[in-house]
């Protein structure tokens, strides 16, 4: 490579070729190094969303062709369609309760493995395992299991003297039962959480319990500001998932969010127009829908991060 | 050294692989043909299914079939999917609710140009044809016959000293039940809750001489029928006959979850070649009975087809496709494998050939159907667009009613107008 380099340096003129030759190659090799990622987002990601938008506005059954049909299909989202405002319900009020849940008890935990306990290593790798568990069918059907009418929680309850109901098949109950599922995989905001905290330098804490702060306020004056950058970052990936989430409801209730829909997920429910009921230009503007509305959320969040997000810098 | 890899070699090399790996996608043998066969149903049907499939292949070297199966649930979302993307299997597993709907969108190949050829049914009865056909031509092979049916748990009835609910009344049949569930302390039910599921729903809406649809595709009851129809069944809750809501609603739909197979309930709801598959989850034996009758004077059963065989209008192995559908429908040894399990074989001499060395399950499945078929009343047509939609929304309500979220009147005027929503969007 040098060799090659420095003979054209002596023949054609000096600096500036060689420069932007080298620039270029520079740029050449990282292109080629992306290129099975590029393929990826382009032909699986890219490709595929832009038809969707496209399809949004056609009477796609997925087997006929496609034929524009306007705005009919958000028209009718808008005006006149009940299973719409329905879902969403369901999917906020998820996100709502999951999402603070989660990130709370991820963070309480990391608090606690951060105070340099014995077998530190074995505690993270354990709490870290649902959420390796945390998205496969396995997981939803012992959830079946656990939530049921005679499962594990009533039979614990049992001893304590309540007949707790059946939480998987009782629409009072069910959507909760699916966002315990989910705050119970905290394990990925817990790890990011603990390398936030190992970041936090300990003389702050020294100089502060000087100063006579306790622990509480320690938590509130040092820890919380100094943790901000790493909160925002778990709060919005949690909170694009927790929108995006359909496993857990998708098994549970074996595609149908029963009982009585209440666990009809907006991605359940636009899975069931598209594949179920042959309506995939629906299912594309109600993805759409959903796609503006992450993207509003992110945008409003990074927009406000200033006030309350403290970068160290 | 002569390391010299230049950038014309390389490229030599490259385009060799590139050569090699092409000749590698050529069959080996051009008159190979491989055929995708795709089903849904119990691991019952399967093991059935694959014996068949490994028996054609020993006997015509050259035909590979791999086979794709499914639950009921995942099934259709999977092939409408697959033909949306024009890699549809080859031979379907095709349901009476669906056929329209894929034949009318160009999906399936019509069959007429092979029957009398390498397709013989011409021994197959009228009703058995004409039930797969739409719009005048062929889209299925007939797979066997089927009825509704009760399927039902002989010893619960018989520890409660009561009789079976052999062709009983409802009302007989929810006293029947009632007794069950008392002699069982409350912790057994007498019959599982089929207010949402709409086989036992069309069936007694055939007996007030309604329909779920009428010829041309409009809602065949009103709002009086709904109504009564989910008011038997909350006096049904009432009266403990049948399981309350929480614990109706753990049934997902699919034999091993029906409250009959998770030992809940004495009764289910089902189609007389599903007898099969829950004996074979049952350990204690089990009886297949009619659906209750008489809340009219007019027959609820019907004979229809199971199932059928339909092909993908994109095949490229239309003639061995046929070819092996034929072997399962009218090859003595291929019918025998697949048995009852899909249905009584519309072809008599298959049915007789099959019955003669069928264990004590097929033979019930046989007779039942010989018990059914006098009393029962033509086929409804093929059902509109939407149809599927209106089938979940019947669980919906009746899951609303039975956890008292709505009043039976309002359940029974929510369907209709529900129902009537989702005929005129579709």
């Amino acid at each position: 490579m040098t060799t090659t380099a420095q003979i054209p340096l002596t023949i054609i003129e000096p600096e500036k070729t060689s420069k932007r030759w080298r620039g270029l190659s520079r740029a050449l090799v990282a292109y080629s190094f992306l290129i099975p990622w590029l393929i990826g987002f382009l032909g699986l990601t890219l490709g595929p969303t832009l038809a969707s938008l496209y399809l949004s506005f056609t009477n796609f059954d997925l087997l006929q062709d496609p034929q524009v049909i306007g705005l009919a299909n958000y028209q009718r989202i808008f005006t006149n369609d009940a299973k719409f405002w329905h879902s969403m319900q369901v999917t906020f009020t998820y996100v709502i309760l999951a999402v603070p849940l989660k990130l709370a008890f991820a963070l309480g935990l990391a608090m606690v493995l951060n105070r340099g306990i014995a077998g530190l290593p074995l505690y993270r790798a354990l709490f870290y395992l649902p959420s390796l568990l945390g998205a496969s069918v396995a997981i939803a059907v012992l959830w079946r299991q656990l939530f049921a009418k005679d499962g594990l929680v009533n039979v614990v309850l049992g001893f304590f003297g309540f007949a707790g109901p059946s939480w998987i098949s009782d629409p009072s109950y069910s959507l909760y039962t699916l966002v315990l599922l989910s705050v119970w995989q905290f394990g990925s905001p817990m790890i990011i959480f603990l390398a936030g905290l190992r970041q936090i330098p300990p003389d702050v804490y020294e100089a502060a319990s000087i100063d006579g702060a306790n622990k509480v306020q320690q938590f509130i004056k040092i820890t919380l500001p100094l943790l901000t950058p790493v909160v925002f970052f778990n709060f919005i990936v949690q909170t694009i998932d927790a929108f995006k989430a359909f496993t857990p409801a998708f098994i549970i209730s074996e595609g149908t969010g029963g009982p009585i829909d209440s666990t009809l997920f907006y991605t359940l429910y636009l899975y069931q127009e598209g594949f179920a009921y042959f309506r995939m230009g629906y299912a594309s503007a109600l993805a759409w829908i959903l796609l503006i509305i992450i993207a509003c959320f992110t945008a409003f969040s990074f927009l406000t991060s200033r006030y309350w997000v403290h970068y160290n810098d | 050294m002569t390391h010299d890899f230049d950038r014309r070699t390389l490229l030599k090399a490259a385009l060799g692989s590139a050569g090699l790996a092409a000749l590698g996608s050529v069959p080996a043998f051009a008159q190979d043909s491989r055929i995708r066969l795709y089903w849904w149903g119990s691991k019952e049907r399967s093991d059935r299914t694959l014996k068949a499939v490994s028996l054609y292949q020993d006997r015509n070297a050259g035909v590979k079939i791999d086979g794709e199966t499914l639950a009921w649930g995942d099934y259709w979302p999977r092939l409408a999917t697959q033909a949306a993307g024009r890699n549809a299997p080859d031979l379907i597993q095709m349901d009476y609710r669906y056929v329209a709907e894929y034949a009318r969108r160009g999906a399936l190949l019509p069959l007429d140009e092979f029957v009398g050829k390498s397709l013989d049914i011409s021994d197959f009865d009228k009703a058995s044809l004409d039930s797969c056909k739409v719009d005048g031509k062929l889209y299925g092979i007939n797979l066997g016959n089927n009825s509704n049916a009760m399927i039902y748990n002989k010893a619960a009835f018989q520890k409660a000293g009561v009789a079976e609910p052999i062709d009983v009344t409802w009302d007989k049949f929810f006293e029947l039940a009632a007794a069950v569930t008392k002699a069982h302390n409350g912790e057994y039910y007498g019959t599982s809750d089929g207010s949402g599921e709409e086989s036992p729903y069309e069936n007694w809406l055939r007996q007030r001489g309604k329909a779920l649809f009428t010829e041309d595709g409009k809602l065949g009851l009103d709002e009086k029928d709904a109504t009564d129809w989910f008011a038997m069944w909350a006096k049904a809750r009432e009266t403990k006959a049948c399981p309350p809501a929480d614990l109706q609603a753990l049934d997902k739909n699919n034999i091993e979850t029906n409250l009959l197979t998770q030992g809940r309930a004495a009764c289910a709801f089902n189609h007389s070649n599903q007898y099969v598959g829950y004996q074979v989850l049952n350990k204690n034996p089990l009886g297949i009975t009619m659906y209750p009758q008489g809340a009219g004077p007019s027959p609820g059963h019907y004979l229809k087809p199971s199932m059928m065989w339909s092909i993908y209008a994109r095949t490229k192995v239309a003639e061995p496709v046929v070819k092996f559908a034929n072997f399962t429908v009218k090859d003595v040894e291929g019918a025998k494998l697949l048995g009852v399990e899909r249905g009584v074989p519309a072809s008599p001499k298959i049915r007789e050939a099959v019955s003669a060395d069928l264990d004590a399950m097929g033979k019930l499945v046989v007779d039942f159907i010989s018990h059914v078929t006098p009393k029962v009343g033509p086929i409804p047509p093929a059902p509109p667009k939407g149809a599927g939609e209106i089938q979940t929304m019947l669980r919906r309500i009746a899951e609303q009613v039975s956890f008292g979220r709505v009043s039976v009147a309002d359940g029974g005027k929510q369907y209709v107008s529900e129902a009537q929503a989702i005929l005129s969007r579709a």
